[in-house]
């Protein structure tokens, strides 16, 4: 998956949705010097920015080689966003319009919404690998980790589980579904994400991704950021 | 600078989950999963997520170590393994061939499970091996055997998604078995009916259709009047029971007598409930049953697995897609240390060891005279090294210090051996007593095979070098194959091992290195050309036709009295496994469940004033332990719970070697023990 | 009117707001006993995380009370309050737990009698909502 030499790539597949960006993220603290070359989909570009723009990978020892992701596999992440800024492996293909799955969900009334995420909740056990599998979860100390919100008793972790994770994305998630296909029960998280970042858009007029622009949760009412550290969840 | 993936099966249970493993200058830094795998489709639990953690921790054992003046002191290999030979020569010409044991591993690959039973077989000359099988599923490869003709899980995992109906007791299998659990969910999800059977309520059973809650150890009865339910509702197979079975009448007659009623009597589970939990898995047009140590660690764990196949064959569940009876291995090669041979009864591929044609084959094979007396198992050669019939043990990466009901039996059986050697990664228990102690590579040091729970054969890769001088098994019975003058232990690679056991054992007759790395094959496959199986038993019984066993209900082992009021069983926790050697030393799986814990019902807690995480004090006839309080609504008054991984207060001091007379598993799952705070 | 007695938590800033509800006791207002003050150094030191693990655990209403904008100890703390807070309440909505649960307010130091009406005004809001259906769900 890592290449060294160009002149022999050996077999390479472009259909298996794997999320760069977290490979990137996990091996980078090994690499200290030189430049790295990335495979990288609309998604892994996004979250590459979310990254740089947090100091967490160093852009300019980056260089990304663009990949159009086919109409399959935008019909299977539902992806509106799925061209990247340069494409040099595959076709552009259309986005999906607007992704209305949890368009459902919306219109249950609150006992039923509840219900259905409890059920969906009580599914979960605990195997991180929606943090873990996460391009934009990068925290050295996870919250996930600590008794006062993920209590070691066992599965399911709870509500405040699930929902410290929503919070903390609001403002990094790049939609690359990555979270619900590594989740082995199947909990639409991807769905979630979706109508959170649709609140963010509609709060703040934010949208993660954006190389420019600073997430809102980190600067002040007029937009200058904020003095402390902008690398805590 | 070097990063490189390698593709391996997880260690822990017998799933068989694929992942990759991220090596990065030599060194294993993390688990990707694998997006291709048929198994675990990208996803994994967290154990498997968490398994190169242990890989490069500091108490892994570097060097061989040999006991001088009862001190375990450092040693070169040559001396190690000349001691490990002669003292086995010694005893062997003092006490016979017979006073010798093996105990094999089912963290092994199959290639050395199967080294180490010709270790036995053809370089010592005895019988006397055997593995932990004999402590999980020993039940399920006598009682399938009998009733089906083969001792493995008859469908498969992904099988499990499509069923109309899943019938789970005695595993908690969103905890042990993640990723068949997520399995199981998604049937769920597509609108199969999910009947769970537990005394304790297990994270499946809160998303189940149905939950029945047993007393521990009352088994027999609600399965035979769940058949009783199925007959008088006349939702019967009929076609199926005259064309493929024998024995109808007689298990119609027994279970006459398990009418609803009786049943509530003997088990607490309400009659309604078994009425409707019998018409929904005889209604289901693809029913599945996954079972686990819940049904198989009882006295009458034989019995027990036979009546669940009883219940499959009067409903016709079994030979089709989705359907059968499926015992949930919990090993990562537990099935493919059976199917090795690393059995006292049977040689590689459940061929017994008694007949006479299957003896001479093997003796052709590989050159050399061999036992026809079967074997010792496990549990019965602790016992008969307290009588000093055993003498000697050779222990491959087992822990039976912590494993083994009744440890302070096991400790005591351990001290009258003249010599024992054991062979693991981590110093167990086992270990710091042990005369020799050898060094061996973990999973993600070699090459090999593991057979997974639904036969499936799944390929382990080297990804970095064994740390110190530590060697890979399969190069250590290797070593001593030959220093104790056997023939035929000149391999170089796991491959020759796998080319000579499919030569051997018809059902892996179509196994080898190079077909494994294109595609996932289950046995049986008996040549290169067959496609491997899915479904066991679909046009007929291996024994022809199925057998139906009429069983009645009888008391566990050990009942409940005055001084010892509560039924403890014991079992896994998801973030733990087994004796807790590898995960223990995950930081963060020992972040999710520290230390040992007892799983108290509320009211039993109020009653005896036990405020949650408190300590207490659980004894048995055989010991007491003292552990923190866990209380809880997810398990029965009257019961008590302790996951077994925790070497402070290992369950096993309390529970019950209380042997199955047919397979010799202990009753591990029930034993009358009693709180107090301590 | 029901007679549902929500149980409140009301997380108060130890510059304003808490200065504010000692005001009101020392003005001897009248408030409904229901709430459960925490003090916090700033209204910034609420993370979203302890308000979702307050309705988790089947608290039925969440007040987060800080300085007025501009008049924060620590300038710009609250700042981030005003953002996240109803970012919470929102994520809440979503999976079905109503987003007026948590609200959030600002109260001086001096404003004792906003403290007594913000307090008053939410636990009538709590007791017409009726019980957070947390407090039945056991995972």
């Amino acid at each position: 998956m890592l290449l060294e030499r160009v002149d022999n790539p050996g077999k390479l597949r472009f259909d298996v949705p794997y999320q760069m960006a977290m490979i990137l993220t996990k091996i980078n603290r090994f690499v200290k010097e030189g430049k790295i070359a990335i495979v990288a989909r609309r998604c892994d570009e996004k979250a590459i920015a979310e990254l740089v723009k947090r100091d967490l990978l160093d852009g300019s020892r980056l260089e990304l080689i663009g990949l159009a992701c086919s109409a399959e596999q935008v019909e299977a992440c539902r992806c509106t966003d799925p061209c990247p800024s340069r494409v040099d492996i595959g076709q552009p293909s259309e986005p999906v319009k607007d992704d209305q799955n949890f368009a459902g969900m919306l219109d249950m009334s609150l006992e039923d919404r509840l219900d259905f995420w409890i059920n969906q909740f009580r599914k979960c056990n605990k195997c991180f690998g929606c943090t873990l599998n996460c391009p934009v979860c990068f925290c050295d100390e996870c919250l996930l980790e600590e008794k006062t919100f993920a209590p070691d008793k066992g599965i399911p972790p709870g509500l405040t589980f699930h929902l410290i994770r929503t919070v903390h994305l609001a403002d990094k998630c790049v939609e690359c579904g990555e979270c619900e296909r590594s989740c082995p029960v199947d909990i639409p998280l991807l769905s979630l994400r979706k109508m959170v970042n649709r609140d963010m858009k509609k709060m703040f007029n934010y949208v993660s991704g954006d190389p420019e622009r600073m997430s809102p949760l980190l600067t002040t009412l007029e937009g200058d950021p904020m003095e402390d550290d902008p690398n805590v969840c | 600078m070097s990063v490189k993936h390698t593709l391996t099966t997880c260690p822990y249970c017998g799933t068989g989950c694929n992942f990759f493993l991220q090596v990065v200058d030599g060194r294993v830094v993390d688990v990707v999963p694998c997006k291709t795998d048929e198994t675990s489709r990208g996803g994994l639990c967290i154990k498997g997520y968490n398994a190169h953690a242990f890989v490069n921790h500091p108490d892994r054992l570097l060097h061989p170590m040999v006991r001088e003046a009862n001190q375990l002191t450092k040693a070169t290999w040559d001396d190690a393994l000349r001691r490990i030979s002669s003292e086995l020569n010694r005893i062997a010409s003092e006490h016979g061939k017979d006073s010798i044991m093996i105990l094999a591993s089912a963290k092994c690959t199959n290639e050395e499970n199967y080294l180490f039973q010709k270790l036995a077989r053809a370089a010592i000359g005895t019988n006397n091996v055997d593995h932990c099988a004999r402590l999980c599923h020993a039940s399920t490869v006598a009682g399938l055997l009998q009733s089906f003709g083969s001792g493995a899980m008859t469908n498969t995992i992904p099988e499990f998604e499509d069923a109309d109906c899943v019938l789970v007791t005695g595993s908690n299998t969103l905890e042990a078995h993640p990723l068949i659990g997520a399995r199981i969910l998604q049937a769920g999800d597509k609108g199969a009916k999910i009947l769970v059977v537990d005394p304790r309520d297990t994270p499946l059973s809160r998303v189940a259709t149905l939950t029945l809650r047993q007393e521990s150890g009352t088994d027999v009865a609600w399965i035979n009047g769940m058949i009783n339910v199925i007959i008088s509702e006349g939702m019967l197979d009929k076609e199926f029971i005259d064309t493929r079975t024998t024995g109808f009448e007689e298990l119609k007659e027994i279970v006459k007598k398990y009418t609803p009623e009786k049943v509530e009597e003997i088990t607490g589970i309400p009659k309604e409930d078994l009425v409707a939990a019998a018409k929904i898995y005889a209604s289901g047009e693809r029913a599945m049953i996954a079972y686990a140590m819940g049904i198989t660690q009882h006295s009458n764990g034989t019995d027990l697995v036979r009546t669940l196949a009883n219940l499959a064959m009067v409903t016709g569940n079994v030979g089709k897609e989705s359907t059968g009876v499926n015992p949930l291995r919990g090993q990562c090669n537990v099935q493919g240390a059976c199917d090795a041979g690393a059995l006292p009864n049977l040689y590689p591929g459940y061929q017994s060891v008694e007949d006479a044609e299957t003896k001479t084959m093997f003796e052709k094979a590989w050159g050399t005279k061999l036992s026809d007396k079967k074997g010792m198992t496990l549990t019965a050669a602790f016992n008969k090294a307290l009588t000093g019939d055993v003498k000697a043990m050779l222990i491959f990466g087992e822990n039976p210090m912590m494993s083994d009901p009744d440890i302070g039996h096991v400790e005591e059986a351990i001290s009258k051996l003249e010599f024992m050697a054991v062979v693991d990664i981590f110093p167990t228990e086992t270990a710091k007593l042990a005369d020799v102690v050898l060094p061996a590579a973990c999973y993600a040091e070699k090459d090999g095979t593991f057979t997974a729970t639904d036969r499936a054969i799944r390929a382990v890769r080297k990804a970095v070098d064994p740390p110190g001088d530590a060697r890979a098994d399969w190069k250590i019975a290797c070593d001593l194959g030959k220093m104790l003058g056997g023939a035929g232990f000149e391999f170089d690679t796991p491959g020759q091992v796998m080319a000579e056991m499919s030569a051997v054992a018809p059902i892996y007759g179509g196994i080898d290195y190079e077909r494994i790395e294109k595609e996932m094959v289950r046995w049986p496959c008996p040549s290169k050309d067959h496609p491997g199986t899915k479904v066991l038993h679909a046009d007929s019984f291996k024994i022809g036709r199925g057998v139906f066993a009429p069983i009645r209900h009888t008391p566990p082992a050990e009942e409940t009295s005055e001084e010892f009021p509560f039924i403890l069983t014991t079992g896994r926790n998801l973030f733990h496994f087994h004796t807790g050697t590898m995960t223990r030393r995950s930081a963060k799986l020992q972040r999710e469940a520290a230390g040992p814990y007892v799983e108290i019902n509320e009211k039993d807690a109020r009653d005896l004033g036990i405020a949650d995480d408190s300590s207490v004090k659980v004894s048995s006839r055989r010991g007491s332990i003292t552990l923190s309080a866990r209380v809880t609504p997810w398990i029965r008054p009257g019961t008590i719970f302790i996951p077994f991984h925790y070497a402070e207060a290992a369950a096993n001091r309390l529970t019950n070697n209380a042997l199955d007379p047919v397979a010799q598993i202990p009753e591990f799952k029930v034993c009358a023990a009693n709180v107090q705070k301590g | 009117m029901n007679d549902f007695n929500p149980n409140i938590l009301a997380f108060c800033c130890n510059w304003c707001s808490y200065a504010g509800a000692d005001l009101a006791g020392v003005n001897r207002l009248q408030m409904p006993p229901n709430v459960n003050v925490v003090r916090v150094m700033c209204s910034a030191s609420v993370k979203p995380e302890y308000v979702f693990k307050a309705i988790s655990q089947g608290i039925d209403g969440v007040l987060v009370l800080g300085c007025h904008i501009g008049d924060c100890h620590y300038l710009t703390g609250n700042h981030r309050t005003a953002k996240r807070i109803p970012l919470a309440a929102k994520i809440l909505d979503k999976v079905g737990i109503d987003s007026r649960r948590v609200r959030l307010d600002w109260v001086s130091a001096a404003e004792g009698e906003k403290f007594q009406k913000v307090v008053t005004e939410f636990v009538e809001e709590m007791r017409s909502l009726g019980p957070n259906p947390m407090k039945e769900v056991r995972f």
